[in-house]
């Protein structure tokens, strides 16, 4: 049975006619072709679904879509203005945090999240922070490294 | 993908009711889906009605009363990390939320939903077994006042009635001189089901142990009180040797209601000595 959703990915209000009973992850893969967030596990335990539910991390695979009409979803796709990347985005470019990349959408949502909370983290709390996000290509060091490496940058103006 | 269902926001506890009433076993409450999307999509469920119930404003409070604290049904792990009211007067708590799976599904799983699912591993659930909380639970035929203990049939089966609404858990504050504990064994920190808990509050009276309350989660089919091992410390002179033998009590409890497994050669002398590590903890015996 289908129904209207109304959901706001990305800034940007939406009707969509879907079928009701549809997880965030599929609407925002199937439906709204983000395929930026990416299903792995399909069971909340391997955070490659990430998106941000009102600015938190949120696992769109055990999300029905309908359960977050009217709130506001950042997918990947959402995180560059204007053409620039995000900081975090530049930083697992420079640092190399990307191997296959199937994490990185999740991960870097995640940590968007996480820097907003706590801009100045230690390396404890960055590795706390992602224990939700698996990367199987297992390239956590250069992860945590990039993500420390774009804490305060937003404050630094770069 | 999920086979077809309808999709209901209640706006009041009154409709949430009727609704249930209305369907009841066809209806299935959903909160933050952390485990229902899942068996939903594995056709272990198959209801006509999902009733989200995540904009009941009773459900989504934290309160404080005199000398109790309230906590809504689909108050999420990550809001009870963050409340101070919880971080006071439940501390216990706190720390169990905080060890729910990921930030993730911290910010979508409920306390309610913690209960209800009724898993054995249940991170939340020793603590509440030694705060002694109750919970509110409402439904047409009206409104009852239980203990969280009363609320366990089996693994994964909750003694809730398909008609009913988990509106709310309270305990009552606990004082200055009561200590918690709790102390989680899984493969790791992150991301890992829980192997075995054990939750402990101690009330000191110079060296006595004035009362204890003791619960043990993840290694018995439903969760309760360790009695025995409560009764023999309980105002008695803190001290190693007693607790050895409380200890002990607790790993025949474990299995008595389990049998012998395969993995009883590991569990018993690992609960024994986690059990008295978290009354050490409690007692302030940094030894």
């Amino acid at each position: 049975m289908k129904r209207i959703l109304k959901l706001n990915v990305n800034g940007e209000d939406l009707e969509i006619l879907v079928e009701g009973h549809k997880t965030l992850l599929e609407v925002l893969r199937e439906d709204l072709g983000l395929t930026g967030t990416k299903r792995g596990c399909d069971l909340g335990t391997c955070g490659a679904c990430t998106v941000l539910v009102d600015g938190r991390p949120w696992l769109s695979c055990l999300t029905l879509a309908v359960a977050v009409e009217k709130k506001k979803i950042t997918t990947i796709e959402g995180l560059a203005q204007n053409g620039k990347l995000h900081p975090l985005q530049n930083a697992f470019i420079e640092k190399g945090a990307i191997q296959c990349g199937f994490c990185t959408p999740g991960m870097i949502l995640t940590a968007k999240a996480f820097l907003e909370e706590n801009p100045h983290p230690s390396e404890e709390e960055v590795k706390r922070a992602i224990s939700g996000n698996l990367c199987r290509c297992t390239g956590y060091v250069k992860i945590v490294e990039a993500i420390l490496s774009a804490s305060g940058r937003e404050s630094r103006g770069e | 993908m999920i086979p077809t269902f309808e999709y209901k926001v209640p706006r009041t506890l009154t409709e949430a009711c009727d609704l249930l009433w209305q369907y009841g076993d066809r209806a299935k409450v959903i909160a933050g889906g952390t485990d229902l999307v899942i068996s939903l999509r594995n056709g272990l469920i198959k209801p006509e009605l999902l009733i989200d119930i995540t904009h009941l404003p009773e459900l989504r409070r934290i309160e404080e009363r005199n000398d109790s604290v309230s906590i809504g049904g689909s108050v999420t792990h990550s809001e009870i990390v963050s409340s101070l009211i919880v971080q006071t007067y439940g501390r216990i708590l706190s720390e169990a939320s905080s060890q729910v799976g990921s930030p993730q599904i911290r910010n979508l799983g409920t306390l309610g939903g913690n209960i209800v699912n009724a898993s054995p591993a249940a991170d939340t659930v020793p603590p509440l077994m030694v705060l002694e909380a109750k919970a509110k639970i409402l439904s047409k035929e009206g409104e009852k006042e239980i203990p969280v203990s009363s609320l366990f049939r089996g693994p994964y089966q909750s003694a809730l009635q398909p008609h009913e609404i988990l509106v709310s858990i309270s305990f009552k504050k606990l004082g200055q001189d009561m200590k918690g504990s709790l102390i989680r064994l899984a493969r790791r920190e992150g991301m890992a089901i829980s192997r075995m808990s054990i939750a402990v509050i101690l009330q000191k009276k110079g060296d006595l142990i004035e009362d204890i309350r003791i619960s043990i989660g993840a290694v018995t089919p439903i969760p309760n009180r360790m009695k025995e091992a409560e009764s023999l410390l309980k105002h008695q002179r803190y001290d190693t040797d007693l607790l050895k033998m409380a200890s002990e009590k607790v790993s025949s409890e474990m299995i008595l209601q389990t049998g012998i497994r395969a993995s009883t050669p590991y569990k018993k002398p690992v609960v024994e000595a986690l059990v008295e590590r978290a009354i050490r903890r409690a007692f302030g015996d940094t030894q």
